[in-house]
């Protein structure tokens, strides 16, 4: 029987055979063809997302002068607050790396950081992810933690030429260590159900039975820093809900995300900085 | 062949357009999904291998931005294709109202695949579906409205495409 007749009579026998045809072809090839597929979409990303930044170009040229001059102001007072902190900031560094040396500890692993503007949002039921302008040409690796002003964003997981797909923290297939603020017992922390016209949320599990989060009392949750992806005490969010789990060893509960994920124009990916040469200690 | 690039081409508009859309719709987490007018088009007017070839090249430009397995999204589209396939010559498929309603009823469909594949890994797939019934309905609502339009620019680009191929047989 000619095939063009076989698959005429058979339709659905010709599905199958595509599908297990599908399932035998080698996983270097299916990864070969998405990322080709994501590479010729990826101008149509990239032109879209750069004619909303002109949209907005012109849509902030045409402001008053007064609503500039009182916008340079704010961000005069601003900038003054953040080089107060830079130079917090470089005192404490100074002193991790006395008590480092005293102590003979590694070092902490280090990152540059890595701004990006976002090209495309995808806030679906199933999945939560974004697409930023920044890929392999500009060296950010997959698996990066992904940070904004507000805490974590999420991870990178798919890196291609000239953009970066960025997993959220709150979809449903995140997961990673948590610790409650002050507190240094890890919690298992999982991307939630995102309820529409709602603020994104994630679930806890394995939280100690004297942690006490309601609304009235919530608790603000940061990484953990184990596996040395995400650096500790960074905010995931806050923890708005606890109860008893069914196993009765710990609590799980609920975790209200920062409003701001479902609306990002810039985030920064935190790049691991090559390790630096061990310093040459003198003999005793 | 000419048709099946004619339409691929729309197929990419229709990705980004649906991609704009979304990105706009993420601050109120509410997303839309149109997997339908993909499939619906290539299954009721074009030849089975054509149609096939348009379904599974624009389920395979949607995996490629999905965080599921390489291929979901075009065996899916596939088959539904195949079914609309089978049941074009039972249906009215010129008449706008018919259009729409197979627009509708293979957009839940997929939508439906979709989820049942994607619940297994929701923390709650319970209560999952309290996300997943305001989605389905935004894009039911959007593909009533857009489907007629998006299926006439199709049938418009694809006639333009053969009354230029035949003008270029007429002069060649």
């Amino acid at each position: 029987m000619p095939f063009k007749r076989f698959t005429q009579a058979n339709p659905l026998l010709t599905l199958g055979l595509v599908v297990a045809v599908w399932l035998l072809l080698p996983t270097a090839l299916k990864t070969l063809a998405r990322a080709s597929f994501f590479e010729l979409t990826a101008p149509v990303t990239l032109a879209a997302s750069k004619v909303r930044d002109l949209q907005d170009f012109w849509a902030l040229r045409a402001r008053s002068r007064t609503e500039l001059i009182e916008a340079g102001r704010d961000l005069a007072r601003v900038n003054a607050s953040f080089e107060l902190a830079v130079q917090q900031n470089e005192e404490l560094r100074a002193e991790v790396a006395r008590l480092e040396e005293l102590l003979r500890l590694p070092p902490l692993r280090d990152h540059r950081l890595e701004h990006a503007r976002v090209a495309r949002r995808d806030f679906s039921g199933w999945w939560q992810r974004i697409v930023i302008r920044k890929g392999r040409d500009h060296g950010i690796p997959a698996g990066a933690p992904v940070v904004f002003s507000g805490g974590v964003v999420g991870r990178v997981s798919e890196v291609h030429a000239t953009t970066a797909v960025v997993e959220l923290i709150s979809s449903p297939t995140m997961r990673l260590a948590g610790v409650v603020e002050g507190d240094t017992r890890p919690i298992s922390f999982q991307g939630g159900i995102n309820p529409t016209l709602a603020p994104p949320r994630g679930v806890v599990e394995l939280m100690p039975l004297d942690i006490i989060a309601n609304p009235a009392a919530p608790k603000r949750l940061v990484t953990a820093g184990f596996g040395g992806v995400f650096p500790p005490g960074l905010t995931l969010g806050t923890i708005i809900r606890a109860d008893l789990a069914s196993d009765g060893l710990f609590k799980s509960g609920e975790v209200e995300l920062d409003p701001r994920l479902g609306t990002l124009t810039e985030v920064s990916v935190l790049v691991p900085a090559p390790p630096a040469a061990a310093p040459v200690r003198p003999a005793p | 062949m000419r048709r099946v690039i004619i339409l691929l081409l729309t197929q990419v508009l229709l990705w980004a357009v649906l991609a704009e859309l979304n990105h706009g719709l993420a601050g109120w987490q509410l997303h839309v999904f149109g997997g339908a007018l993909f499939v619906v088009y290539p299954a009721l007017h074009l030849g089975r291998g054509e149609g096939l070839l348009v379904a599974g090249w624009a389920g395979l430009l949607c995996d490629a931005h999905a965080p599921v397995a390489f291929g979901t999204h075009g065996l899916l589209f596939a088959a539904a294709h195949l079914l609309l396939f089978r049941a074009r010559e039972r249906m009215p498929r010129h008449d706008p109202i018919s259009q729409i309603l197979v627009v509708l009823f293979t957009n839940l469909a997929l939508f439906l695949g979709l989820s049942l594949l994607r619940l297994p890994v929701a923390p709650a797939p319970g209560g999952a579906w309290g996300r997943l019934l305001p989605d389905l309905l935004a894009s039911q609502l959007t593909l009533a409205v857009v489907a007629v339009w998006f299926l006439a620019l199709q049938d418009r680009l694809v006639r333009l495409g053969d009354a230029w191929a035949e003008l270029r047989g007429h002069r060649g």
